[in-house]
């Protein structure tokens, strides 16, 4: 659990978009996590604490009676058609650059982008948000993925593979290239 | 999809440009989670270390009841390295726990039925009591000399005719056949 609370701290951030509610959901899923599943073995503990996780946020949800808000959040992103010189190719084959020498203006950029970037993964839909995080930040595969997420696992390559376009369509209205 | 959108030649090469992608900007998110405020980072440790204190809690069942009753493992004379003997301590001081709460229960019950019992004896006593003052006034009326109005009341002539007791005389006669 020591590896995993910051990212899980701030998966939910993104999801209920207030840190105080966020550290009790995170508390909440290991308490469960440890008094549910400790005799589980350690292998199954990571897809295991993403899915109460998940479960613990979306009755976060259900408490605060935000039915709009998880409508919303549950709802499918529409695909943009209509901005047909989109490529992703291009996109994604952009991106360069190393972080090197890193001075104070640089530093700057880089958190400003990082807050960028946060600020772009916290508007994804919460399906495909989860699967992003789930696939790249927290490393699992798309097998463990759709037993957290409760789904198949066509559906977590679709989500991710949403969640990817947009994301990249979002950085690169705002000039931002990673 | 649309037709006018614009896709890789292959599309294995599309999902490793995705995959590339995602994983830059997970360890962008990465570098952001490691910048955390460090009440934030200290909350998280404090619920993790909770965390895991009940889950050592849920796993040692057994060891709460040799605990309370540590005097008795004493006079019993239990060996810590075998577990036979101290499963058996363990099941002797349930069951001591049992028969005191029963013992419990029944005190409770003994006290509850005695305050109903002091409660009933009360009203008996007021009752009795009562009884008693009335009779004691009904001894002083009817013992009482008679108003010289009665002698002029045809009910109680009527009375007295009627009931040859009511006369001292007729008392020692006994009753009439």
């Amino acid at each position: 659990m020591q590896a995993v609370e910051k990212r899980a701290f701030k998966r939910t951030v993104y999801a209920v978009r207030d840190e105080d509610a966020a550290l009790d959901i995170v508390q909440d899923a290991m308490i469960r996590l440890a008094e549910r599943y400790a005799d589980r073995p350690a292998a199954e503990w990571p897809m295991l604490f993403q899915r109460i996780l998940s479960n613990a946020t979306m009755d976060w949800f259900r408490h605060q009676k935000v039915r709009k808000g998880v409508m919303n959040l549950f709802s499918e992103m529409e695909s943009g058609d209509g901005e047909s010189d989109f490529d992703l190719l291009e996109t994604l084959e952009d991106q360069s650059g190393s972080l090197g020498f890193e001075s104070a203006d640089e530093t700057f950029s880089r958190q400003q982008t990082l807050l960028s970037i946060e600020e772009e993964v916290a508007k994804l839909p919460a399906r495909q948000r989860e699967a992003f995080l789930m696939r790249y930040w927290e490393e699992m595969d798309v097998a463990e993925t759709a037993a957290a997420m409760g789904c198949s696992e066509g559906s977590v390559k679709t989500h991710c593979s949403r969640a990817v376009h947009a994301l990249a369509q979002a950085l690169k209205l705002k000039g931002i290239s990673l | 999809m649309s037709p006018t959108r614009r896709w890789p030649p292959a599309e294995a090469e599309a999902q490793a440009l995705e995959a590339r992608f995602g994983l830059r900007v997970a360890a962008r998110l990465h570098a952001g989670a490691e910048e955390v405020p460090h009440d934030v980072s200290e909350r998280l440790r404090v619920a993790r270390l909770q965390a895991v204190a009940r889950a050592r809690q849920a796993r040692q069942p057994v060891a709460a009841p040799v605990r309370q009753t540590a005097p008795s493992i004493q006079l019993v004379h239990v060996d810590p390295y075998s577990g036979t003997l101290q499963g058996t301590v363990a099941m002797l001081d349930g069951d001591d726990e049992r028969d005191e709460a029963w013992w419990r229960r029944l005190g409770i019950l003994a006290l509850v039925v005695m305050m109903g019992m002091g409660l009933f004896g009360i009203d008996w006593w007021h009752t009795q009591e009562q009884i008693r003052t009335t009779a004691e006034i009904d001894a002083a009326l009817l013992g009482d000399a008679l108003p010289p109005a009665a002698y002029t009341d045809p009910g109680f002539t009527e009375f007295v005719a009627s009931h040859p007791l009511a006369t001292p005389a007729a008392a020692e006669a006994g009753p009439a056949q």
